[in-house]
């Protein structure tokens, strides 16, 4: 991992890459369109926001890009590389290795500490031990967790709570990290908190970060911002890049 | 993730682990409780069945096929002491004694009554009766023409020790017999048929009753009840050898008794577990398919992280592992101490057509694994399918789940 953005010599590479996108769903014997004929790549380093009323397929999109779900038609290529002939197994694969999420309901292990959350996907990995050891304390020290390492989540903040889940998704060193709507459980100050942290891994990481939100809070963070309505997207420009809290 | 996960989750809800491992346990203890009260059951009737046997008889093959005719089926003394030596170069050997079977009638106080004649060699310490006496004594080897009787009979024809009473029976030629003898000893044994039947006479007054300088079976006590299977087959290679037309039963094949008893113990112990095992079966399966449903966001987190399919199941199953294993543990220690428990109360039970009370007793011993294995199967079989289930839940919809 890097840390400094002039280290990010890769951005603009493509890694991701959406061709005709479509979901649709069976609802009552009618045909749904959650998603339609869309079209997008993410770039490397990207701060990508993407807006939308509710219900216009925000989140569809989302899990269709971390390979958690299959486009009705359409493919999605990671690296280049085509998705939607892969197995189970292999999409498992490019999510432990190339992808980290993010949740709106934080979605810690409730039985695990801080510090084991963090290293699940490592251990998922199967990285050895003094690895693992490293690269959880590294990452909790980046999200200024250190202190809390040994705590359930159950007896930590919504924002620490978020912070952890962040270290979780970072701590792999993916290409691209997805957060669906990450501070709709948290206060408004505690939102910003976690953006600034957001904003900050990518600069530092090179990390791509694709962030679904209605908070125009939020949106300030853009480097690029994207619109999604009626199942279909449209690129909108930033509202002017909010820097990093130092 | 190895022991973690599956160890934590199942603290998580402590209540519903206890439940589980109470249910497990309790399967393994009942299962391990009964199977150790019948096996101790038939190890006593073992027991008693090769005392009143013999570990193994030999006899001619028409003996016990009751086609003789006549009395072709005797041995003859020498053909007898072959045997003996044959038997004596066994290391599990610990004596033999010669027999001689016949039925009579017994007239007394003006009445008769047809009786078993065991005609047994008195007091040779491998089957001789004799510490059955309630009235008298047994047989001694001074004895000629007297009888040890049982109670039964002894009250039905209003017999006492010293009496003199009359035997009237064919001899080996078909020719008529009487002699009169004296009553020395009156027994009780735990089989009413057996005691108003069965009279016993020193063998040397039965031969010469009966005609004949031959026994009808040599009866052999071994060292162990386990000898007794390797000691026939040496036996029987020793008399192929020496081409005696003889055939050796074992204890078991002779008391057709313990053999139906054995079956319908093991049919029950069978019946009981599966019984009990279909029971911890479908709870345990209720309890996780609950438990795994609770975690079906947990599930999707874990699967959106990149864990595969297998792993969840691994995970899953893992969990129930340590259910099968602990339950089954403590169902184990539980089994035991019930098993201690209920030997120390020292139960007497007195069973129908027996005379003596018996303690009714448990025990622990190896074949405890069995029921252990039953347990840890049922539950690991019950988490197949919840296990199963969660592996394959398709992500996004487990995520969506609050
Ligand atoms: N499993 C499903 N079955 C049927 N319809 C679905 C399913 N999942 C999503 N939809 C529909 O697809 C459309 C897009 O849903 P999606 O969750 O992507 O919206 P969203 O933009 O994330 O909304 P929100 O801002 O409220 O989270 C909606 O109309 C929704 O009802
Ligand atoms: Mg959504």
């Amino acid at each position: 991992m890097g840390s400094q953005s002039q280290f990010c010599h890769v951005r603009g590479n493509r890694f991701l890459d959406a061709q005709h996108l479509t979901k649709t769903y069976r609802v009552g014997g009618e045909t749904v369109y959650a998603l339609r004929d869309v079209t997008w790549s993410a770039l490397q380093g990207d701060f990508v926001v993407i807006n939308g009323p509710s219900g216009s397929g925000k989140t569809t999109f989302l899990n269709l890009i971390s390979v958690i779900d299959r486009p009705s038609s359409g493919e999605v290529f990671i690296e280049g590389e085509p998705t939607s002939a892969k197995s189970e197994g292999q999409l498992a694969h490019l999510r432990k290795t190339k992808i980290g999420l993010v949740f709106q309901s934080f979605n810690l292990i409730p039985v695990l500490s801080t510090e084991e959350n963090v290293e699940y996907p490592l251990l998922l990995q199967k990285r050895p031990r003094p690895e693992r050891a490293a690269r959880v304390e590294a990452m909790l020290r980046e999200v200024g967790l250190t202190d809390f390492a040994r705590r359930r989540p159950n007896e930590l903040s919504g924002g620490q709570r978020q912070r952890v889940a962040i270290a979780r998704a970072l701590v792999t060193g993916p290409m691209i990290v997805l957060a669906d709507e990450p501070t709709a459980n948290l206060d408004s100050k505690t939102g910003e908190t976690v953006m600034d942290l957001m904003r900050r891994l990518n600069e530092e990481h090179c990390v791509t970060f694709i962030v679904v939100t209605h908070d125009p809070a939020v949106s300030r963070y853009a480097r690029r911002r994207v619109r999604i309505h009626d199942g279909q997207l449209e690129e909108g420009e930033p509202d002017g890049v909010a820097t990093p809290a130092s | 993730m190895g022991w973690r996960l599956p160890l934590r989750s199942l603290w998580r809800n402590r209540r519903r682990t206890a439940l589980s491992l109470a249910v497990i346990a309790l399967g393994t203890a009942v299962s391990i409780f009964v199977l150790g009260f019948l096996e101790n059951s038939r190890l006593q009737i073992q027991d008693s069945t090769v005392q009143q046997y013999g570990n193994l008889q030999v006899a001619s093959p028409l003996l016990w096929d009751d086609t003789a005719e006549d009395y072709e089926y005797l041995i003859s003394p020498s053909d007898a002491d072959h045997v003996t030596a044959l038997l004596a170069a066994d290391a599990t050997y610990r004596g033999s004694t010669r027999q001689l079977q016949f039925s009579g009638l017994l007239g007394a106080n003006a009445q008769t009554q047809a009786i078993a004649v065991t005609a047994i060699e008195p007091a040779n310490g491998v089957l001789d009766f004799a510490g059955l006496a309630v009235d008298g004594r047994g047989l001694i080897p001074s004895d000629t023409a007297s009888a040890f009787v049982g109670r039964s009979l002894a009250k039905r024809l209003s017999l006492a020790v010293g009496d003199v009473v009359t035997m009237t029976l064919a001899t080996v030629d078909g020719a008529y017999n009487a002699s009169p003898f004296r009553i020395v000893g009156i027994y009780r044994y735990s089989n009413e048929q057996f005691e108003s039947q069965v009279v016993f006479v020193p063998l040397a007054f039965g031969q010469r009753l009966l005609n004949t300088s031959g026994v009808d079976r040599l009866v052999v006590a071994l060292d162990a009840v386990a000898s007794t299977e390797p000691a026939r087959s040496r036996l029987v290679a020793g008399l192929a050898n020496y081409g005696f037309p003889l055939e050796a039963r074992t204890w078991d094949e002779l008391s057709p008794f313990y053999k139906q008893l054995a079956s319908y113990f093991d049919a029950l112990f069978g019946f009981l577990t599966l019984a009990i095992s279909v029971l911890v079966f479908f709870i345990i399966l209720q309890v996780l398919t609950l438990a795994f449903l609770e975690r079906t966001r947990e599930i999707g987190t874990l699967r959106a992280l990149g864990a595969t399919q297998g792993g969840v199941f691994r995970q899953f199953f893992a969990e129930s592992a340590w259910l099968a294993g602990l339950g089954s543990l403590i169902g184990a220690v539980a089994g035991s101490l019930l098993v201690v428990a209920f030997n120390s109360a020292g139960i007497l039970w007195t069973p129908p057509g027996t005379i003596d009370p018996f303690v009714l007793a448990s025990r622990v011993g190896p074949s405890a694994a069995l029921p252990v294995a039953v347990s840890v199967v049922a539950t690991l079989l019950s988490a197949l399918y919840p296990s199963t289930r969660a592996s394959r839940l398709r992500v996004v919809d487990a995520l969506r789940v609050d």
